[in-house]
């Protein structure tokens, strides 16, 4: 039985790749320009798109809705209708330097005017994806205790309920401790969304694929809302340790050294925040595509044969590099988790001075 | 370079759905999970503890146990050596009992036997005595008294038979 399923699994894949390998050839044969280029692939594949791609297939991509507001009021239309370069009620997907990529109204004079964009991009449908699993996930858990109070869970709630345990009984309770119900709903909300989206991130097709925590603008959210967190929970020993902290006078009071320095760190913690799980995401994606690309250029270069042998060593190196992106998930995941937990507990700190 | 610029819509997008989430499992999630995580943890922390008071409770009943035993032993060994007291009393008391009831017996025995004989004896004498008058008589009828001597001597040994008696 099981060896059935093994065999039938790989004569799948052995399809698919002929599949793919065959779309290849013809879309080669097709199309003008066969040059690669490495540089605009990896980017096409690490951004945002206005339609999500299908396996094995170059120009088919999934619809999305285009949602903006030029200078005549709101457009809303399927990306669809500009994917292949048409212009649809005066917009269009820009080729030129400036807006490379993003939706563009054609004014009269034939210049371009960027609209206010709220389009259900790629990245945008992957994150309501990614928040849809994460609803399913948590309250596929939360139906359990409801059902069955006092039981322990089995099988994936258990496993679930494990990962809860970890981060909200090893982590957040211990370091936040009588504020922890407070903030670990936030806490364990960023923790699983940042865990989905990532994980999400390295299935290669839909509804995976978008690199969401590989973008800026996502983890910029999360990081935004965790400065305000623990900016609003600030208890006045927060602020006093800013603006008057304990260290000989010389240091604070003719020139601000201290409280410069302290202005800052209040503003390069959520910055580091954002920059970790931003990089370190975006950087698994790109090295899996660099791999890659590696055998295209290899066989552009020096043939076939050399791009077959290259084919190996990347598609074994890839598997590493996925499965090193799998712990990475989690890590940063939990790196994320943590830090905000920690600064959160630097922000409600109560005074300790009394003691000496 | 547009990697590094976040995008606006991409911003309001991510904004409204982490909100939608995070209201949605902050109220009807997390706080049940948790609450029901801690029940949990509770319940079987109770439970352990619950569990090692049981073991200490046997524990002790067993030794209790024991000393219970260890009481009903030596209060049996106590009736038991009462019961044989008890017995040998009995017995030495029934001893004594029938000794002194065969005494009195044996003395009323002797006492009749005695009486028994003296009469007997009295009998004898007076028997004794009549077959000596008969045998006088018939002496006498032989040789009506011719013959002091003869009586004499009769009478002589008759006196020795009674005080031979």
């Amino acid at each position: 039985m099981k060896k059935a399923i093994t065999a039938i699994i790989a004569l799948v894949i052995l399809a698919l790749m002929a599949l793919g390998y065959y779309s290849t050839a013809q879309h080669r044969a097709h199309s003008q320009d066969s040059e690669l280029n490495p540089k605009e692939t990896i980017f096409e594949h690490l951004g945002d798109a206005y339609g999500w791609e299908v396996p094995f297939n170059h120009s088919a991509r999934i619809p999305l809705p285009i949602i903006v507001k030029g200078q005549d009021g709101w457009h809303c239309f399927m990306s669809n209708r500009v994917t292949g370069g048409d212009t649809y009620e005066g917009y269009r997907i820009s080729t030129s330097e400036a807006n490379h990529g993003k939706v563009v109204q054609v004014l009269a004079d034939g210049s371009e005017y960027r609209p206010l964009d709220l389009s259900i991009t790629k990245n945008v449908a992957g994150i309501f994806i990614a928040a849809i699993v994460v609803v399913l996930l948590v309250m596929t858990l939360k139906r359990w205790y409801a059902r069955n109070r006092l039981k322990a869970p089995r099988r994936g709630t258990g496993m679930l309920e494990l990962i809860v345990d970890f981060v909200y009984g090893d982590t957040i309770r211990p370091i936040l401790g009588k504020h922890a119900a407070k903030y670990a709903p936030y806490l364990l909300t960023v923790f699983f969304f940042i865990l989905t989206m990532n994980l999400l991130g390295l299935i290669v097709i839909f509804p995976g694929g978008a690199n969401l925590t590989g973008n800026i603008a996502v983890t910029m959210v999360l990081a935004v809302l965790t400065f305000l967190i623990t900016t609003f929970s600030g208890t006045r020993e927060y602020w006093k340790e800013i603006f008057w902290p304990e260290v000989p006078m010389m240091l604070k009071c003719p020139v601000p050294m201290m409280q410069i320095i302290e202005v800052l760190g209040m503003f390069t913690k959520p910055l580091a925040l954002m920059i970790r799980l931003f990089a370190n995401m975006m950087s698994g994606h790109m090295v899996v595509l660099v791999l890659m690309l590696l055998i295209f250029i290899f066989t552009n270069l020096f043939g076939v044969a050399v791009g077959g042998g290259t084919a190996i060593f990347s598609v074994a190196f890839t598997l590493f590099m996925l499965l090193l992106d799998t712990l990475v998930s989690l890590i940063q995941a939990y790196v994320f988790t943590i830090l905000s937990t920690i600064f959160i507990s630097m922000a409600i700190v109560e005074p300790h001075h009394e003691a000496k | 370079m547009e990697l590094f610029t976040p995008e606006f819509g991409l911003v309001f997008w991510m904004f409204v759905a982490f909100a939608c989430l995070y209201f949605i499992l902050a109220k009807y999630a997390w706080p049940f999970i948790i609450k029901s995580m801690e029940e949990r943890a509770d319940l079987i922390d109770k439970g352990v503890a619950y569990a090692q008071e049981a073991k200490s409770h046997l524990d002790n009943a067993k030794a209790e146990a024991d000393k219970v035993v260890a009481e009903a032993r030596q209060q049996q060994a106590e009736i038991l050596r009462d019961a044989a007291k008890l017995r040998n009393q009995i017995i030495e008391d029934a001893k004594g009992e029938a000794a002194a009831e065969a005494k009195k017996v044996s003395d009323a025995a002797m006492l009749s036997i005695e009486q028994s004989r003296k009469e007997s004896e009295k009998q004898l004498r007076k028997e004794v005595s009549e077959i000596a008058l008969q045998i006088a008589e018939k002496v006498l009828r032989k040789n009506v008294s011719d013959d002091q001597a003869q009586r004499d001597l009769v009478d002589k040994y008759l006196s020795e038979v009674e005080t031979k008696n």
